[in-house]
């Protein structure tokens, strides 16, 4: 017993003080940072917290969470959705081609109409990947697999180079807000499906924890046998789920083609669902905590663009962007603060009697 | 019973899947097939010249090196009279096929294998030096120790990048530039970056040049376009006017950023790379003036010929650069500026100007 006494203390250290032992971290970090580099004051402000930092931030952090509250949605009932990449993909594809066919229309009809493309095509995959997983029982990982593949080798084999997606989203400044120096030009002047992701992290983290969806879907993915014992149809939800992801797995490829780069590439993703993913495990399958997880992705990586841009080379930039994948590994294995997937998850439920 | 139905269906679309991501290389097929048709009569193939390409991972109409490198093999497939039959192009699927895309030509008989980009260079002197028989043209492949029968096709980056440095700096109204590059792993695209910077200080030399490389690695860094427009959005917030583009699809996506931006092709431009973009990348139009490129067409036109003739160049092989036509631009750029650049060229060309790069 004497032998746990200082784990356990640790424990309680860990619990109580686990944030601001990584904001401490981190303002270590940077007080090393400004000290070793011959930069002045001024400039270091304008790297850590200025504008064109913060913006890149926000506009990094979007996929990001979308495809991190796509992973909450699927694997808070119990399914884990490896696939998000592919869904992204497939979501970014649908939006290019359903823009790029309605090139005549006026710019914001044409617009949404795509994202609504976009996230129905995610949609129907996560259906997909619910449909391997739940009726044929098919190993999750191996179907998330097959999404991703499939999504890659599908939208490279349709693409055509020689499409254009006439115009993206522009930004919506919110007047009064956007006037606000420094906040407001950041959070108060950006495009639309910028604006939606914050507003989704709030919707799925009421939803999740504030309604009897919200209740239900946690317990199908904690305990579906006692789910289905008290009436809860747990397959259902977890199809239902499963599709909402997917929608917003989709929505993610959205904000990448209608709203970011503006054309489709490709592998455009480029591994965002794959870090998406990392951001809903350190964020402990919360949508706020995937938020968190999320900017700090997308700040580390703005960070190392703004010493390369303010000309810092003292410090390799190798370090600042391996930074976010060692919070992540220091966060699972349990070091600062704790998480813990759902607890049936990656499990197929079946009714008594029915195997 | 049910169940077994069900489980066919899942081997079935799993097996769909997986050939939809092997086989966006429907020309590739015929040259698998002509293997067959070699090995069978080696008799056949003798007395003929055959010219294969081995493309990096992409498609060979990917409007960038494949592309221009297998043009430059069709042109000289054409001025040779070769049968169309005896020009093929694999398209590789995986970093990992590269030794054995080129291994397939090999046994095939051919003559020639043009191996395209900077990432191919090893399997290509494996393969240069197993078969000293066989022709190797490595695009864009540094030669160290010459050998025979392998021409490193390479090009004077830093010159096309200082031209571009020169078109920037003289462009620019806020006197601070960008550069949103590929990755700082791969040479040449440090040489047009290090090229860029001497260009634009030539013409200003208190210019602020602002660059960043992907973080990612070689696999990645050409292929993030939102990891290239969200860097040029950074640096047009920090008051960029020219923006210059150089690392495949995550430079286009660079390039379209700017060519969204507010004033684009009035007060915010970009300039594209390696090959005339403004053909490559419509979507940069509005902001494109123009492009740093490397004439890797040519080039390979003149080694294949060079080859068939018996006369091939080990080591390294020196192709053009140039910059890309103004088109829409071509108005706005002064003739005092234009007269600059020619001059430039000039005398980057006889060495009277020197760019600093490698030395």
């Amino acid at each position: 017993m004497s032998k746990n006494a200082p784990v356990s203390a640790f424990h309680r250290l860990r619990r109580r003080y686990g944030n601001t032992m990584i904001v401490a971290l981190a303002l270590i970090v940077m007080a090393i940072l400004v000290n070793v580099t011959p930069l002045k004051e001024q400039t270091w402000l304008r790297v850590l917290f200025g504008v064109s930092a913060l913006n890149f931030t926000l506009r990094w952090t979007v996929p990001l969470v979308l495809g991190a509250l796509s992973g909450i949605l699927c694997e808070r009932s119990g399914i884990i959705n490896i696939g998000i990449e592919g869904m992204m993909l497939a979501g970014a594809f649908a939006g290019f081609v359903a823009k790029t066919s309605t090139n005549h229309w006026p710019l914001a009809a044409s617009l949404i109409f795509s994202v609504v493309a976009a996230v129905a095509v995610g949609g129907l995959m996560g259906a997909v990947h619910a449909l391997f997983s739940i009726r044929f029982r098919m190993d999750q990982i191996i179907s998330g697999t097959v999404i991703i593949i499939l999504a890659l080798g599908t939208t490279s084999y349709l693409y055509n180079r020689d499409a254009i997606a006439e115009g993206k989203f522009s930004s919506i400044p919110i007047p009064g807000l956007a006037q606000i120096p420094v906040i407001g030009p950041v959070l108060f002047d950006n495009p639309p499906i910028t604006y939606l992701a914050l507003i989704m992290v709030a919707v799925v983290h009421l939803g999740l924890f504030y309604t009897r969806w919200g209740l239900r879907t946690r317990a199908v993915g904690e305990h579906p046998r006692a789910a289905d014992t008290v009436g809860i149809n747990v397959n259902r939800y977890r199809y239902i789920n499963t599709s909402l992801g997917g929608m917003l797995a989709g929505l993610a490829g959205a904000f990448l083609v209608l709203e970011a780069v503006g054309q489709f590439q490709e592998g455009m993703t480029a591994g965002r669902g794959f870090i998406s993913l990392a951001a809903m495990i350190f964020g402990n399958w919360n949508p706020i905590g995937a938020l968190g997880a999320a900017t700090l992705f997308g700040y580390t990586q703005a960070l190392q663009n703004e010493l390369l841009l303010a000309g810092v080379t003292q410090v390799p930039r190798q370090f600042i962007s391996m930074l976010p994948y060692v919070v992540t590994i220091v966060a699972v294995s349990g070091l600062v603060g704790r998480v813990r997937p759902p607890a049936a998850e990656g499990k197929v439920y079946e009714t008594e009697g029915s195997a | 019973m049910r169940r077994s139905r069900l489980m066919t269906l899942v081997v079935l679309l799993t097996a769909l899947a997986l050939l939809l991501a092997a086989c966006p290389a429907p020309a590739a097929m015929p040259a698998t097939d002509s293997d067959a048709d070699a090995a069978d009569s080696p008799a056949s193939a003798a007395g003929q010249f055959k010219v294969g390409l081995v493309t990096d991972v992409g498609r060979v109409n990917d409007r960038s090196f494949n592309q221009s490198a297998w043009e430059g093999v069709v042109e000289a497939g054409e001025a040779l009279g070769l049968a169309e039959d005896d020009i093929k192009y694999i398209e590789t699927q995986d970093a990992k096929d590269y030794a054995d895309n080129m291994q397939q030509f090999i046994d095939a008989g051919y003559n020639v294998i043009v191996s395209v980009g900077f990432a191919l260079g090893d399997a290509t002197t494996a393969a240069a030096q197993e078969n000293p028989d066989v022709f190797f043209i490595g695009v864009d492949q540094f030669q160290g120790a010459a050998m025979p029968n392998l021409a490193g096709l390479i090009f004077n980056e830093d010159h096309s990048g200082y031209l571009a440095g020169v078109l920037a700096g003289s462009l620019s109204k806020t006197g601070t530039i960008a550069a949103v590059l590929g990755t700082d792993l791969v040479p040449p695209v440090v040489a047009f970056n290090e090229g860029y910077i001497a260009g634009a200080k030539s013409v200003n030399a208190d210019i602020n040049v602002i660059s960043t490389y992907h973080p990612g690695e070689i696999s990645q860094a050409f292929l993030d376009p939102e990891w290239g427009a969200a860097t040029a959005k950074q640096a047009l917030d920090q008051g960029a006017d020219v923006i210059f583009g150089a690392g495949g699809i995550t430079g286009n996506g660079a390039l379209q950023e700017v060519a969204t931006a507010d004033g684009a092709g009035e007060a915010v431009f970009c300039i594209g790379v390696d090959t005339d973009q403004w053909n490559t990348v419509p979507a940069a139009q509005p902001c494109l003036v123009s492009s740093a490129m490397k004439l890797i067409t040519p080039g390979v036109v003149e080694l294949v010929t060079m080859a068939s003739e018996g006369e091939f160049p080990g080591g390294n092989y020196f192709g053009d650069v140039d910059l890309a036509p103004f088109h829409d631009f071509d108005d706005m750029i002064s003739q005092e500026l234009k007269d600059l650049l020619e001059e430039t060229k000039a005398g980057l060309f006889d060495g009277s100007i020197d760019t600093g790069y490698g030395n």
